[in-house]
């Protein structure tokens, strides 16, 4: 249980990582989503994410990870923080 | 600052703006031909096609960069092109440089640009190189992101979900859908949706380049599947990737001055034999 809670510790860690370095490049945001935690509003809060950047996200998302999103599956709430990014792709990845 | 010359090319169903960089040495290397992507990626890309124009023009490359039909300053409506059109225009400014020059011909494409080279090649006289940068492998998935801008617009408006269902249909019914600013005939999304990037059994030689965020790219899993395989069947191309922003699809306009170098590195590099 123990091992499997810090590898999940791990997992989560990287995912955050990766998210994050994707908000910068695909945001232009020079290194300012470093700054950024599980608590850091996006969609509504950031105003470089239009449609545009909702879409080039999911699509980065899908390369980095090697998933494939599909419509129904995501909705404002996926966008909502970082952390509901990385409960997002957790899903996927563990699906 | 090096001269470019502005013109328009006559068409079949109008004009296309056109930009010409002239080599600027005596001997030239090659001509090669600009092929942008699709609908907004082409304005996101502008100025990356533009540097790596007056480094090719510098470096003894004649680069001439065309506006498909409906995009950017030519004649025509975005909404009133096909995907067959553009592959025309493709093939019309290759013609032109081949009445300029008989430097070797290069198809530089970017993104859904490779997919229009690709098809564009069929219908060539001589058998052209290929430069390709971040080359869709197909136009499929491209026309899916284009089609969820719908979806994300509906998530950021908080509006009730419909996605690209609905869009979709339209386009069965045979109807125009218009996103993001932007009208698609059916005849468009069709060509894009059938294009694929698999390369003539005499093409010249492919430069396939990438470009990742990570400190230390590597090239994509599916890209390194296809170079394989062609590789396999005795096509001459190599891959390559750098490191830097999706200039293509960022917020604001990046530049990626590795990928400028090592595109000249691999036009000047001998063929491989």
């Amino acid at each position: 249980m123990t091992a499997l809670g810090s590898l999940s510790v791990e997992l989560t860690l990287e995912i955050k990582q990766e998210i994050l370095a994707i908000l910068d490049e695909i945001l232009s945001l020079r290194g300012r989503a470093a700054g950024f935690n599980e608590r850091t509003p996006l969609l509504g809060a950031i105003p470089e994410l239009d449609s545009m950047a909702v879409v080039a996200l999911i699509t980065t998302l899908e390369e980095r990870f090697g998933f494939s999103v599909e419509d129904d599956e995501i909705d404002g709430a996926t966008f909502a923080t970082v952390g509901s990014m990385i409960e997002f792709v957790k899903g996927k990845l563990a699906a | 600052m090096i001269q470019r010359e502005a013109f328009f090319l006559l068409a079949d169903t109008g004009r296309r703006f056109c930009l010409y960089y002239p080599p600027q040495v005596p001997e030239e290397k090659g001509a090669v031909l600009y092929i942008h992507p699709f609908a907004e990626e082409m304005n996101k890309s502008r100025r990356m096609a533009a540097l790596q124009s007056c480094a090719l023009a510098a470096a003894g490359y004649g680069v001439l960069q065309i506006d498909l039909n409906g995009c950017g300053d030519s004649s025509g409506d975005f909404g009133d092109a096909s995907w067959d059109s553009w592959v025309e225009d493709v093939v019309n400014a290759c013609d032109w440089l081949r009445e300029r020059s008989s430097a070797p011909l290069w198809l530089w494409g970017l993104r859904a640009g490779c997919l229009l080279a690709v098809n564009a090649a069929v219908n060539l006289k001589n058998r052209p190189n290929f430069l390709f940068w971040q080359p869709a492998l197909a136009g499929k998935p491209l026309l899916q992101q284009f089609l969820r801008l719908k979806l994300a617009a509906e998530l950021i408006e908080n509006e009730d979900k419909q996605g690209a269902k609905a869009l979709r249909q339209q386009l069965a019914r045979g109807e125009s859908i218009e996103l993001a600013g932007y009208r698609l005939s059916p005849q468009m999304t069709r060509g894009l949706e059938e294009a694929d990037l698999q390369i003539l059994p005499h093409a010249g030689r492919i430069e396939w380049l990438e470009i990742s965020p990570h400190a230390e790219p590597t090239l994509a899993p599916a890209s390194i599947k296809r170079l394989e395989q062609w590789q396999a069947a005795g096509v001459p191309v190599s891959g390559q990737v750098v490191s830097g922003p999706s200039f293509w699809q960022t917020s604001e306009i990046e530049e990626v001055p590795a990928l400028i170098q090592v595109t000249l590195d691999v036009l000047v590099r001998p063929p491989a034999s």
